[in-house]
């Protein structure tokens, strides 16, 4: 079975901070690396831990929030994977503060992966590793796997009500994925910014949140916006 | 029709596309321009760009036409169709008679008939020894493509390739990224028709030709623009302004 087999397994049948937590547990086990978080940036300012393999990775994956530089920050800026191969590599300077107190903890390799949710970088899957080196083919498609997933967990923690989602046991990501890249999604994520002038990420939140609460699809539910047979109220 | 012999068109449409590429482009609405030329130069009716996703399921990157069946036949083509087939073997396809490949690809044939398509064809996008995803195609009369239309469609698949990959030489490790991130900025645009449906009033399809204009006639990429309507609330009313007046003069 492939990596992204396992790790959309993983999160299946799990919600929110659960769900980012099993998602980052599979990536130490499936991946080479020792420790994995999936942290979040809002309007640049407010910031911090969805889900952690465990506590180390935690406290690695906040110590760059503390420090104001680290993968996560770099990765959302720059919209693009940031990979630093050895930390204790004396010509790499890309965090005076964060680098050297990951090395206190016996990490050399950081590598993030941006985490992108209804078409804005809004956070990253940073993974920890205690030997330096490049990651091997796999495990770079397996991270980028782990980060495009990560979108789902991330959903879950943005609908407040979480309805029909709180506890479905047959939730599945891989159905999910693909319903939410569909173009009429994005398209009626679109309109309902403009009806509900919310920013792209609620009006996709509101619209899988309908389509939990009446039982449909989120493709159904975009087809009757685009085609005006269904408002969302206001709040 | 023209009478110019079909060499020089080709010549002429990758000279033009290649210009853009040597200057700053958007990726969207290059391949978008690509999906026309080969229309125009494969005498089909119909193509799209279908590009793999981090899960190695094929997305829509860019496509001929905005029209709802048409849409519908490219995204079908994540589960089953030429494409799928084009890109796990890495070969061509080319499909002379649509309607007797019920059996091969039941939902994607019925719906590929019902739009009026009678034949299919697909060439594989690739680089660094990686299938990035396919190139289709749509015909409204039964025929294989020839020697010389595969070659013309490969060879706009590598510009759509050279395009995506364009900043840097291409490892297995950096193009799954470069595609995620292409993927990530149709999200956008696809968002930003929503958005000028619902603000303007305007058809999806008439929204992608309004957005195009304006990113054109301002030098401005198209998913920038997208991007700037979707995030950044005060920039809204101006372009809005702007895009209304193409609209309605």
């Amino acid at each position: 079975m492939a990596i992204a087999d396992h790790l959309l397994e993983a999160v299946d049948g799990r919600r929110g901070v659960d769900a980012a937590d099993s998602l980052c547990e599979a990536c130490v086990i499936l991946l080479d690396i020792d420790a994995a978080a999936i942290s979040l940036i809002f309007d640049g300012a407010a910031a911090g831990t969805l889900g952690s393999s465990g506590a180390p990775a935690r406290a690695y994956d906040e110590l760059q929030f503390t420090l104001g530089e680290g993968p996560c920050l770099d990765s959302v800026a720059s919209r693009a994977p940031v990979v630093v191969v050895d930390l204790a590599d004396p010509d790499d300077r890309r965090w005076p503060a964060f680098g050297p107190a990951l090395l206190a903890q016996n990490i050399r390799g950081v590598y993030a992966m941006p985490v992108v949710l209804a078409g804005e970088y809004v956070g990253a899957l940073d993974l920890f590793r205690k030997h330096p080196g490049d990651l091997d083919g796999d495990c770079l498609a397996g991270a980028i796997a782990a980060a495009e997933i990560a979108g789902i967990p991330l959903l879950d923690l943005l609908d407040a009500d979480l309805q029909a989602a709180a506890n479905d046991p047959t939730s599945n990501a891989w159905a999910e994925l693909n319903a939410l890249s569909r173009v009429e999604v994005s398209q009626a994520t679109g309109m309902l910014v403009a009806q509900l002038n919310v920013d792209p990420a609620e009006a996709l939140v509101r619209l899988r949140a309908h389509a939990y609460a009446t039982g449909r699809s989120a493709t159904d539910v975009a087809r009757d916006i685009l085609d005006r047979r269904l408002t969302l109220d206001a709040d | 029709m023209t009478d110019t012999p079909r060499e020089t068109q080709v010549l002429g449409a990758v000279v033009s596309l290649v210009d853009t590429l040597l200057v700053d482009f958007d990726v969207v609405d290059l391949l978008t321009e690509l999906t026309e030329q080969c229309v125009e130069l494969l005498d089909t009716a119909a193509a799209g760009f279908l590009l793999a996703d981090p899960m190695q399921k094929l997305r829509l990157l860019a496509a001929t036409s905005e029209r709802a069946r048409e849409l519908e036949l490219f995204q079908l083509q994540a589960d089953e169709g030429p494409c799928v087939e084009c890109y796990s073997t890495g070969q061509p396809i080319s499909v002379a008679n649509l309607a007797a490949e019920r059996d091969r690809w039941p939902h994607f044939v019925s719906a590929a008939v019902e739009a009026g398509f009678a034949s299919v064809h697909a060439v594989p996008m690739r680089a660094a020894g990686v299938v990035l995803g396919a190139l289709g195609l749509f015909g409204s009369r039964p025929g294989e493509l020839n020697t010389a239309d595969l070659l013309v469609a490969q060879t706009l698949a590598h510009i759509a390739c050279v395009a995506i990959l364009q900043e840097r030489a291409p490892t297995p490790a950096t193009v799954m990224p470069q595609l995620r991130s292409a993927l990530t900025s149709r999200v956008v645009v696809e968002q930003a028709k929503g958005y000028l449906r619902e603000s303007l009033d305007v058809s999806v399809d008439d929204a992608f030709q309004l957005l195009r204009t304006y990113a054109r006639t301002h030098h401005r990429h198209l998913t920038e623009v997208a991007r700037r309507l979707m995030t950044e609330p005060a920039s809204r009313p101006d372009i809005l302004a702007a895009i209304s007046e193409l609209a309605y003069g």
